[in-house]
């Protein structure tokens, strides 16, 4: 078990090593990009495990995304908080109100669970519009700050942005992938499998759910504090519900159930409208199609891959290595 | 077997902190001021909405600015450069408006942004430590806006608004609706940001009082029949005589539109932006619907055939836009965004760079040609644009007739200063409608 946890670190650190040097190697806006495919990987990780591992489902996670951008930006404003810190107050704040959500959910299921969030993700922006502190619409600005002097200034705004994104994303699903192999993981899986099950073999079906859902909240604040990284600021509009629809979409697409499954997820929403403008350039199509195109593809992707593959690709995938170890 | 591991996770540390020490970075891209321009083109970029439920007319304002562009390039282009423009969708989404000027930038090298829409997009594109407008002095040209913000210099150093500001409207609007509509209650919907908050603070600053609970706000991208039932069910509660409309044109018409069908039939008074009465019509406002409509406009009523600059952007648009795009307001302002655009482009000279544009606005834009009935009033210390507005009212027909039958432009500022009638008159438009 020590062995497959040390060898699990050393995966993440040589991947670590192997963006770092991909980010030497790409232009600004690849760079850029990457930054956003980090956000969106947490945002999913996020999903992953409150949905696939613990079976609730949320469709508001972008609002609990803004709450952790919205925490970042005040840690920041308020308190002076150096850039690790700002974050860190995005995930305690993002779970501490996830805490509280866990405890109410834990009560729902299903679609009412479902409609409670999805009035969260509703609700939460109008809100913030409300209160002065909150900078209304226009929203707050958040100093991204640049690397460090120690660079002597060779390390541009667009490559500081996607390191610190990078590794916001490889430590926590790291963190994830450890979790979902301890017993509190395997305790999801259970209530999620069966709840009298599991309540019957020792597992507070209930406590374990507020555990997921406090956790996916802490994970979906951090992926908002590095939106409000990347833009520079936040605001409700930032923090859109096709965000919240956005991360289910990726989640459904890659594979609810495998963390790797958030990294395709997370290619796939922001790679697209590159694809589509390939597409257009190369077949020449008017913008306006070439706009309805993305969103067309996107459906189809996600009808195709609830009908081949409802636990996505990437479950197949393991399916397939499963299947080749017992063979063996 | 777990130390041997240990010391192969700091064997990898190792690697990786030796690697980023040694490794030969790219250094920090310095300020480019010719990104864009080579001897024969200029590439300019635009991010606006092209789909979704805030486009709507608007859609019509980028292709039209690519229409006159190519007008000039087919006579010569800009000191012997053709104009390149670059159109992108942002959906009038904050994110994407980011992400696609992010692209327009660092990908496709534009030189300057120009015509940019929508007020939170714009902040946002300016907050973003990303793209850099200021420090990278990338010009942000004729944004597509009337936030008053935008105008100063301390605060948006390459930026450059054109329409009078939305506190201007509601300025010059609030003094008129004292002078004719006295005594009667007033209420107002308004998009909830910094494009209603301007509005509302010119209100404020005419003096004029809004009736208890008929102001009404709705955030951006709300807007459909179930909400506007609810705006005119409050107006019509409130007892609101006369509605002053804040917000995009679709916004506007299912606010006309639920108002009609409720038998609410208000003084309506509809912003410069959200009145065009082509998508009005599109979005199934009917004429007598729209019938006593008041707006404003900065330039000549896209039905003056007679105005030569109407004239002119109209063969343009035949000739030059996308085949089949009605002529209406929106084209016409685009074209006249360009048509300063160039002229910008032209005062800059030969040796074309982003600081020499910022400057040749500041010192010369007062006197650049436009269609514009207003002045524009760029200066070394400030970027405010046009400053006035002329008032119409719809007649059956929805054709747009000025108050008192010719054009009575309103000055004034976005602060406390006084509502003038202007006394400036229009030079003539320049030979074909090329700047020189």
């Amino acid at each position: 078990m020590h062995n497959h946890r040390a060898k699990r670190l050393i995966g993440f650190i040589l991947l670590g090593f192997v963006l770092f040097l991909i980010g030497n190697r790409v232009d600004d806006l690849r760079l850029y990009q990457g930054a956003s495919v980090a956000m969106y990987v947490i945002g999913i990780a996020s999903i992953v495990l409150l949905t696939g591992f613990s079976g609730q489902i949320s469709l508001g996670n972008g609002a609990i995304m803004a709450l952790g951008g919205f925490s970042a930006t005040l840690a920041q404003s308020t308190w002076g908080l150096p850039l690790p810190l700002t974050f860190v107050v995005a995930v305690l704040g993002a779970a501490l109100f996830g805490l509280i959500l866990g405890v109410a959910a834990a009560r729902l299921s299903g679609p009412y669970l479902a409609g409670a969030t999805l009035a969260l993700a509703v609700a939460l922006p109008s809100l913030a519009n409300q209160f002065s502190f909150l900078g209304g619409e226009q929203g707050l600005q958040f100093n991204s700050g640049s690397a460090p002097e120690f660079f002597n200034g060779e390390v541009s705004q667009y490559k500081w942005f996607f390191w610190i994104s990078a590794l916001a994303a490889l430590l926590i699903t790291w963190l994830i992938s450890n979790i979902l192999q301890s017993r509190y993981g395997r305790g999801w899986r259970a209530v999620r499998s069966n709840s009298t099950a599991a309540e019957l073999v020792g597992i507070h079906s209930a406590r374990s759910k507020v555990l997921a859902f406090t956790l996916a909240s802490g994970i979906a604040g951090l992926a908002g504090a590095v939106l409000a990284l990347n833009l520079g600021g936040v605001s409700p509009s930032a923090y859109p519900l096709s965000l919240s629809f956005a991360l289910i979409t990726g989640a459904v697409l890659a594979g609810i159930s495998t963390l790797s499954g958030s990294v395709i997820g997370a290619l796939l929403l922001v790679g697209m409208s590159e694809l589509v403008g390939s597409l257009t350039s190369r077949f020449s199509l008017e913008d306006v199609l070439a706009e309805n195109l993305k969103e067309l593809l996107v459906s189809v992707l996600l009808i195709l891959a609830v009908v081949f593959t409802p636990n996505g690709p990437g479950d197949r995938i393991r399916e397939r290595k499963e299947l080749h170890k017992k063979k063996k | 077997m777990m130390r041997f591991t240990r010391s192969k996770i700091i064997g990898f540390a190792t690697v990786a902190a030796a690697a980023l020490a040694v490794s030969t970075l790219p250094a920090q891209a310095a300020v480019n001021e010719t990104q864009g321009v080579t001897a024969t083109q200029i590439t300019l970029g635009i991010s606006q909405p092209t789909n979704g439920p805030a486009s709507y007319g608007y859609n019509k304002v980028a292709p039209a600015m690519d229409a006159y562009f190519k007008y000039v390039n087919a006579n010569g282009g800009v000191n012997g450069r053709k104009i390149k423009l670059i159109i992108k969708n942002d959906g009038y989404k904050v994110t994407d408006a980011v992400n696609k000027t992010v692209e327009l930038v660092s990908r496709d090298k534009v030189f300057a942004l120009v015509g940019s829409l929508g007020t939170a997009n714009n902040i946002a594109v300016s907050n973003s430590p990303a793209i850099d407008l200021a420090g990278q002095k990338i010009p942000s040209l004729f944004v597509n806006t009337g936030f008053s913000g935008f105008a100063k210099k301390s605060d948006f150093p390459t930026m450059f608004p054109l329409f009078p500001s939305y506190y201007m409207e509601t300025k010059i609007l609030g003094g008129y609706i004292k002078d004719n509509f006295a005594g009667k209650k007033v209420g107002i919907i308004y998009q909830d940001d910094d494009f209603g908050d301007d509005a509302l603070a010119g209100l404020k600053q005419a003096g004029v009082t809004i009736a208890p609970g008929a102001s009404i706000s709705y955030a951006s991208f709300s807007q459909s029949v179930a909400t506007a039932t609810t705006w005119v069910t409050k107006l019509k509660t409130a007892g609101a005589e006369v509605v002053i409309f804040y917000g995009v044109t679709s916004a506007a018409a299912f606010a006309l539109r639920v108002a009609a069908g409720a038998a609410y039939k208000p003084q309506w008074i509809i912003d410069s932006v959200g009145g065009d009465a082509t998508t009005l019509g599109l979005l199934g406002v009917t004429p007598a619907v729209l019938d006593g409509a008041i707006t404003t406009s900065f330039l000549p009523a896209a039905t003056d055939s007679a105005d030569p600059y109407v004239k002119l952007f109209k063969t343009i648009n035949t000739k030059y836009n996308v085949a089949g795009t009605v002529w209406d307001n929106n084209v016409l302002t685009g074209m006249n965004t360009a048509m300063m655009t160039v002229a910008a482009l032209k005062a800059a000279g030969k040796n074309l760079t982003r600081s020499g544009v910022i400057k040749a606005i500041e010192t010369q834009g007062k006197t650049f040609p436009s269609a514009s009935l207003a002045q524009p009033q760029f200066s070394t210390t400030s970027h405010v644009g046009y400053n006035g507005f002329w008032i119409g009212t719809y007649d059956s027909t929805a054709t747009l007739k000025p108050e008192g039958g010719k054009y009575k432009i309103y000055t004034t500022d976005s602060a406390s200063g006084d509502v003038k009638v202007s006394t400036w008159k229009r030079p003539a438009m320049p030979a074909k409608g090329l700047p020189k």
